[in-house]
């Protein structure tokens, strides 16, 4: 090393000031994003849904999806998907309760969660959270790398499997199509039977409460979303006798998952003071070395 | 006194023709992959959407190149020098490997030509921005590093091909620029690189932690960067003993053992620390009732654990150390153990719902053998015409 110390100093400090300005923006606040006004969000009432698929039909025509054939030929004809998919951003499902026996029709669709973490995981931020609420795709970043899709807890984004250039695709609350135009989603419109309640999550919350509290015997008192995984603002009501984790909403915890990885990753680069600190005491180390090997002559591998 | 110096084979011998063969067919598969999308050849799926190209080319490759800034922390950084004869190929292998795992998240990402996207639009919440911005900036410190190799092996013997001629006076003088400046800042290089491995390293375990419901409790932990880490640290002593065993093997050079061996005295306290902190973490957070259940989880759990502790023991023995095939099964044993580890962290640990199951295609298979084929290639070529080794 045919440096001296001030100049080994120097240089050090220039090269961890280059690190720290260039990365900067990776020191970003942390913390729950828990806007006071949510947006807006659908309640889906379980105890209404008959399972006619309007409002599916509604989704694929507003988003031009492509029917999904249960066979093999006409595959234009019957739209029957089986699951969430690249062409089908909601479905009908229907569940049974293990223990009651009970039949529930569910819809399945983004959640729209309130702190999502699609978003937390997405590298280039291709997955926003609106002010109106939705979580929204912007093709123009994304490089399909499919990490929302591992971190999604119900696995609602899909990803083109045998396009040469796919998209990630995902309900967007018709955001763009609707919302921003003062209207309703598509599937709460089409609804026949009142079970999707399309409105600002507060007030979604207050019908659900009065519809719990009018019928107590009909529903399960839990307002699922209400705080699963840090609150969603899609919120689902379900029968008395029905378990939310036998239709296919499992009992996560309440707090969202990147409040982990978050606090793991800004802790680890607070202000950037943890790499530099390692940086300087390894210099500082490697420094000492090179004296000491230098004071004894040693040119022991060579 | 030895010194580094290209080794000036034949290049082209059978076990060339067969590494070609490896590359070819991923090539193959890469055509259908590129031109016909990920469902013409992996075996991926909505609730696997990360498949082993991920755990195994990316997750895997990152850990596997830990060899070069472990090396460097030993040797430069804390003084070790009689291991000098380590450092540059497994700097080169470094190199390698992450170039390889850059190519290896270009094979896995849907939009692929937009990867430089990661430059420009920045989400500091996410830990795979991280991950990326490391392994960028890693790469190039690792090509920095790797320098010096060709200003020795052709500065003032610069002798271009054809017309390309007038530009060695050229090229020449880039050299000589180069070994002056980085004879004065490869220091900031070095430590550099210490710190973008540990940043990316623990990065890489901290991914799956945004899959709280998906992950098996055995993983699941937040000190999992810290594991990471750890096992990076293990692994990386540990690839250059596997790597330079197999190098005096088909090269048909002197045996390294009595360097090696001394090399692995490092081994048994890297892992015995390791171990602790792995038990000690499942045992703290209530998880170990789950290693003891009939599950798939448990015996992937086990394999790893084994896989860590049997080398651990193992290495602890002077004779094992100091014996060419016991060294390098153990050295072996530990690289297993880290890919079990990434595999279990982002693959069979995961649980990511009913109906749907993930086994890698042959085409999947094809590309990760056409890259670890091309890495062979390449570190073959380096070795044959650079100065890497040290001579005896």
């Amino acid at each position: 090393m045919g440096i001296d110390r001030r100049k080994f100093l120097k240089i050090a400090a220039v090269s961890g000031g280059a690190a720290c300005t260039a990365l900067s923006g990776t020191a970003q606040a942390s913390g729950p994003q828990v806007p006071a006004d949510p947006g807006y969000g659908m309640l889906n009432d379980s105890t209404r849904c008959i399972g006619c698929k309007a409002c599916q039909s509604a989704c694929k025509q507003i988003n031009t999806l492509q029917r999904e054939s249960a066979l093999p030929q006409d595959a234009e004809l019957y739209d029957a998907p089986r699951s969430l998919s690249e062409n089908t951003h909601t479905l009908i499902k229907m569940h049974r309760d293990e223990k009651s026996g009970e039949a529930t029709f569910v819809k399945e669709q983004c959640m729209h969660c309130i702190d999502p973490a699609c978003q937390s995981a997405c590298l280039v931020g291709a997955l926003i959270k609106e002010d109106t609420g939705a979580v929204t795709w912007d093709g123009g970043k994304c490089m399909g790398c499919r990490y929302c899709m591992v971190a999604c807890p119900y696995n609602v984004p899909q990803f083109e499997w045998h396009k040469a250039i796919p998209d990630i695709t995902k309900c967007n609350l018709c955001n763009e199509k609707r919302v921003k135009k003062g209207q309703a989603t598509a599937c709460a419109t089409a609804c026949p039977a009142d079970a999707i309640v399309f409105g600002k999550r507060d007030e979604l919350i207050r019908i659900a409460r009065t519809r719990i509290a009018a019928k107590p015997e009909a529903y399960n008192p839990h307002i699922y979303g209400e705080k699963e995984v840090g609150g969603t603002n899609v919120l689902y009501l379900t029968k008395a006798k029905v378990n939310f984790a036998s239709i296919g909403l499992p009992a996560f915890g309440y707090k969202a998952p990147p409040r982990l990885t978050e606090a793991i990753q800004h802790g680890v680069f607070k202000y950037f003071i943890p790499p530099v600190a390692i940086y300087a005491a390894l210099g500082g180390i490697m420094y000492y070395n090179s004296r000491r090997h230098k004071v004894k002559g040693g040119q022991d591998h060579e | 006194m030895s010194k580094a110096a290209a080794l000036r084979q034949t290049f082209w011998t059978p076990n060339v023709a067969l590494l070609i063969f490896f590359m070819l067919s991923a090539a193959v598969f890469a055509f259908f992959r590129f031109f016909y999308g990920f469902g013409s050849v992996t075996n991926l799926n909505p609730e696997y959407p990360m498949g082993m190209w991920i755990a195994f080319d990316v997750a895997c490759g990152v850990a596997l190149a830990a060899g070069g800034f472990t090396t460097c922390l030993i040797v430069e950084i804390f003084g070790q020098h009689k291991y000098h004869a380590l450092l540059r190929p497994a700097l080169l292998t470094a190199f390698i490997g992450y170039m390889l795992v850059g190519m290896g998240v270009m094979f896995d990402l849907g939009r692929w030509f937009y990867i430089w996207h990661a430059l420009v639009y920045w989400n500091g919440n996410s830990v795979l921005f991280e991950v990326a911005w490391c392994v960028m900036c890693y790469l190039s410190v690792l090509a920095v590093e790797n320098v010096p190799n060709v200003v020795e092996e052709y500065k003032d013997r610069v002798n271009l091909p054809g017309p390309l001629r007038v530009f060695n006076n050229f090229v020449n003088a880039c050299l000589k620029v180069a070994e002056t400046v980085l004879g004065k800042v490869s220091f900031a290089f070095v430590l550099m690189g210490v710190v973008l491995s540990f940043g990316h390293q623990s990065s890489l375990g901290t991914m799956m932690l945004i899959a709280p419901y998906k992950l098996h409790e055995l993983w699941f932990t937040p000190i999992s960067p810290l594991l990471f880490l750890m096992s990076a640290i293990c692994v990386g002593p540990s690839m250059v003993i596997f790597e330079g065993t197999l190098a005096t093997y088909f090269f048909n050079r002197k045996s390294e053992v009595a360097l090696l061996g001394d090399f692995a005295k490092f081994l048994p306290w890297f892992l015995g620390v390791y171990l602790i902190v792995r038990f000690g973490d499942v045992i703290v957070r209530g998880a170990l009732p789950a290693a003891f259940q009939t599950t798939k989880y448990a015996a992937a759990f086990w394999v790893e654990m084994l896989l860590f502790a049997v080398p651990f023991i193992a290495l602890m023995s002077k004779r094992v150390r100091f014996h060419g095939g016991k060294l390098f099964l153990s050295a072996f044993s530990v690289v297993l153990g880290v890919v079990a580890m990434r595999f279990n962290a982002y693959l069979i640990g995961m649980d990511m719902g009913p109906g749907w199951n993930y086994f890698p295609s042959v085409g999947e298979f094809a590309v990760t053998l056409g890259f670890i084929a091309f890495g062979v290639f390449l570190y073959k070529a380096a070795v044959n015409y650079l100065p890497i080794l040290e001579k005896h």
